[in-house]
């Protein structure tokens, strides 16, 4: 990790190299049209796509109610499947035996890529909330299985056989060895696990969507509007940039003890 | 060794050179279309009879799961000419300069809402109690045409019901799971969901007064380029309605293959039911329709209008294309000025 | 990663009798719920008639093509989409954690586009390749190339500088220095971004073949869907589910001969 000091700068040339690509976008469509409007679209018809979603309008609802949606969706697929990876994770970590009867299933589900289960989330679920929620769910639990898993195995020896000589009872054994000492791989899972939620999203409200940014997408493909589609990415990539950012200072907060 | 491989390079390059030479000029054409869809159908036969080949055509087929994902492949000119819903012609007018050339049959009756076996009843005594339901049905296309249109005819709105866009294979799960009480779709999904589900029509364009075409299209830049393929194109394309027309029993049999290479699987009488409900037109009568009186609009145009108004509410575009600057009878009438191609396009053999 | 637990590992007898189990239990529990009426039993057939589908489709064509045919078409496309991410993301990785500058350049771009899905690109993939194979191999390689840039780049960083060094006292040239030193430094952790990127990219194959209407196995899911033929969807979805499973144990076998031969605990 390179230290803050150093960020810095680089936080500069980032948005230098921001500013130079927005110069050749602009450059390659409307200044010298080497990129038809057809093949991609321009600043100038992003710029007012954005307006248009963001003022009148776009796929049902303007732009912050798309965002909402698809917010809580997020929420609702991360939150269950921490409450489910993370315990199955740990629990896995920490009994072999338990891994050996878990881990079937888990190599038999974990292939399957969310988007082949959309046929049957909707003869299950319908089309309703849960039903996008599981094919989220899909994505997201598995880095937070694998990462729980590895943060268990990734505490040090000794720590463990300190504890077990020590006599600690199950309850505390979990509260204070088990989880601290895998806390910086469960977030990784966590970080990982967002993002999944993110970018499964966009499948996910393939199923009945009537308002959110995958809704949004869809919607613009259907149009065949490629400036919406770009603001559609753009939304889905500022929101969960700043999800993740977000989780980041919860990570901090919960790691007080980790010099970043 | 070397000088032995290039030698045989170049005997077998001037074998080919010799061949080509006296083989009749062969070109290529490039044909787009989705598969298991009724108005399809005269491609698979044209080229299975070899009537492609007689005018001098070597067709290339690229297939599309949907109208939409075909219309944005003409930007890439991935193909020339090809068939597609009306809704997705009209996009593709608008954004891709796409020429309707041609009518591959009137679908009216094809494109309809339809309800669970539970529900249908109630929905067709009453139709007012569709307000408030959901409606799942494909945005931008035919079947979407068609559910608005039956909603104007019962005098509901779109607001009054929420519309779920989504795949017809998502709108086929949902409803027979009953997960979704009302769907737009257009054949044979309609007969998949009516035998297999126990789904009904309750209303088509037809019942609701909206005629829904089916378009033959060409890009305008190779139409400009190619006019005389776009001509053979065309005559290939009506000669093999005629002789559909007229072979209706070996049509079926065709037919059935057809659906089943793009997996669908319906009744004889379903697919008998497709021939009868779903009139085509041959260059007589494309001619007629496509006709515009001097200062006024074809009929063909009339129909476009109002899709292109539907799709205007919609918000697809701002503003909806004028039906004369897309819509052309100019390839059909080289057809009809040609007698060799007005010969081929009326066999009925 | 060492072994954490005191108890290495366990005995193998109890090892498989507890896999064997779990694997049972899996497909016991799939066929009490199915068999118990609470979904409707054509919206979750049985294990046996999910099974005897399978067979049926390696047998008799669906949608123009058996099983297989079906799979090799997509096995294709994701080796397109796949190799061309290889061939792109770990040069551009290692070049990426040698020069700083350009790790100042592409992160940025890399962390905008992270959270965009690679069936996002399904629209642009239409516009830009229309039919054929270009468009496939944009979504697969999508979605498999963050993980090939991202390991090579991890890898090349964390090479230990005293041979960075070394090699630059020796009047190294940059090619030579990625060449020679980076890359060799970085195989460990390129070849674990491969099995992510293999994993992503065959996952992104379903997504990819929306726009495809020939054949291919995310194909014959949604023709199965629209059939209602839950058994096709399962189907599809075991047989997806089996091959890349294939490949993730092909590949992971892969990193632990190469690990095993730098003396690196697989």
């Amino acid at each position: 990790m390179t230290p803050s000091q150093a960020r810095r700068p680089t936080a500069w040339v980032g948005v230098l190299t921001f500013l130079v690509l927005a110069a050749t976008w602009y450059a390659l469509t409307t200044l010298t049209h080497t990129i038809s409007p057809g093949r991609f679209p321009a600043p100038g018809e992003t710029w007012d796509a954005l307006r248009q979603i963001a003022i009148t309008g776009y796929a049902d609802a303007r732009l912050h109610e798309h965002i909402l949606h698809s917010v809580k969706l997020v929420l609702l697929g991360f939150a269950a499947a921490t409450l489910v990876g993370v315990p199955l994770g740990l629990a896995m970590g920490a009994s072999r035996a338990f891994e050996a009867f878990i881990n079937p299933s888990f190599l038999l589900i974990r292939p399957i890529p969310p988007l082949a289960w959309i046929p049957l989330a909707i003869v299950w679920l319908g089309l309703g909330d849960a039903a996008k929620v599981l094919i989220i769910w899909f994505a997201a639990f598995v880095p937070a299985v694998i990462n729980s898993y590895s943060g268990v195995r990734a505490i040090e020896p000794h720590l463990l056989e300190a504890a077990r000589t020590l006599g600690v009872p199950r309850t505390m054994f979990v509260r204070e060895v088990l989880i601290p000492g895998a806390l910086p791989m469960i977030f990784t899972g966590l970080r990982l696990s967002l993002q999944a939620c993110w970018t499964t999203l966009v499948a996910g409200e393939l199923i009945g969507a009537i308002a959110g940014l995958g809704h949004v997408l869809y919607q613009a493909s259907l149009d065949i509007f490629p400036a919406m589609i770009v603001v559609g990415m753009a939304a889905v990539a500022v929101t969960g940039a700043a999800m993740t950012a977000l989780l980041g200072a919860v990570e901090r907060r919960a790691m007080p003890w980790r010099a970043r | 060794m070397r000088r032995q491989i290039a030698a045989l390079a170049a005997g077998i390059t001037l074998g080919f050179a010799t061949t080509a030479a006296s083989a009749q000029q062969i070109t290529e054409i490039k044909i787009s279309y989705q598969p298991a869809l009724y108005w399809a159908l005269p491609f698979y036969v044209a080229e299975q009879k070899g009537w492609y080949a007689e005018l001098g055509l070597k067709p290339v087929f690229s297939t599309f799961p949907a109208g939409v994902p075909q219309i944005a492949a003409s930007a890439s000119k991935s193909w020339d000419v090809g068939g597609a819903g009306s809704v997705p012609a009209t996009l593709g007018a608008v954004r891709y300069n796409l020429l309707t050339i041609g009518i591959t049959n009137d679908e009216s009756y094809g494109n309809a809402l339809l309800a669970t076996a539970k529900t249908a009843d109630g929905f067709m005594k009453n139709p007012s109690s569709i307000k408030g339901q959901t409606i799942v049905l494909t945005a931008n296309s035919t079947g979407d045409y068609a559910v608005q249109s039956c909603l104007a005819k019962w005098g509901l709105k779109k607001s009054d019901v929420t519309v779920k866009s989504m795949g017809q294979a998502e709108i086929i799960s949902a409803m027979s799971s009953g997960n979704a009480d009302l769907g737009g779709l257009w054949a044979p999904n309609t007969y998949t969901m009516e035998e297999k589900a126990g789904a009904k029509q309750i209303c088509s364009g037809q019942d609701a007064g909206a005629a829904v075409p089916g378009a033959l299209m060409a890009r305008a830049d190779y139409a400009r380029e190619n006019p005389q393929n776009v001509a053979k194109f065309l005559a290939v394309y009506l000669r093999a309605w005629m002789w559909l027309n007229a072979h209706q029993a070996e049509g079926i049999a065709m037919m059935k293959k057809f659906y089943e290479q793009g997996g669908v699987t319906i009744s004889e009488a379903s697919m008998k039911k497709e021939f009868s409900t779903r009139p085509t037109f041959d260059l007589a009568a494309q001619l007629k329709i496509m006709r515009r009186p001097p200062g006024g609009a074809s009929e063909v145009d009339g129909w476009f209008t109002k899709i292109g108004a539907f799709m205007q509410a919609n918000g697809t575009f701002p503003e909806a294309p004028a039906a004369s600057k897309f819509i052309t009878d100019e390839y059909m009438k080289m057809v009809d000025a040609d007698p060799k191609l007005k010969a081929f396009a009326s066999r009925s053999d | 990663m060492s072994a954490a637990a005191v108890s290495n590992g366990l005995p193998f007898r109890r090892w498989l009798t507890l896999s064997v189990a779990g694997f049972v239990a899996f497909f016991a529990i799939w066929w009490l719920i199915a068999a118990s009426g609470l979904v409707q039993r054509q919206f979750l057939p049985t294990p046996p008639e999910v099974i005897e589908k399978f067979v049926a489709l390696t047998q008799s064509p669906f949608v123009g093509y058996t099983l297989q045919q079906h799979l090799a078409s997509s096995f294709g496309r994701f080796a397109s989409g796949f190799g061309l991410a290889v061939l792109i993301g770990v040069p551009l990785g290692l070049l990426m954690g040698w020069f700083r500058w350009l790790d100042a350049i592409v992160t940025p771009l890399f962390d905008a586009l992270r959270f965009v899905a690679p069936i996002a690109w399904v629209p642009f993939a239409a516009l830009w390749f229309g039919t054929g194979i270009g468009g496939p191999m944009l979504i697969i390689f999508s979605g498999a190339f963050p993980p090939c840039v991202i390991n090579a780049y991890r890898g090349a960083k964390f090479v230990e500088p005293r041979f960075i060094e070394a090699a630059q006292t020796l009047g190294a040239s940059h090619f030579r220095m990625i060449t020679e030193v980076l890359l060799p430094a970085s195989i460990p952790s390129i070849v674990a971004g491969l099995r992510i990127s293999a994993g992503l990219g065959w996952q992104s194959l379903v997504g990819a073949e929306l726009i495809v209407a020939s054949s291919g196995i995310g194909y014959l899911l949604v023709k199965g869907q629209a059939n209602i033929s839950t058994s096709i969807v399962m189907s599809g979805m075991i047989a997806i589910g089996i091959v890349g499973f294939a490949i993730d144990a092909l590949l992971r076998v892969l990193e632990r001969r190469i690990n095993a031969r730098r003396g690196i605990a697989g």
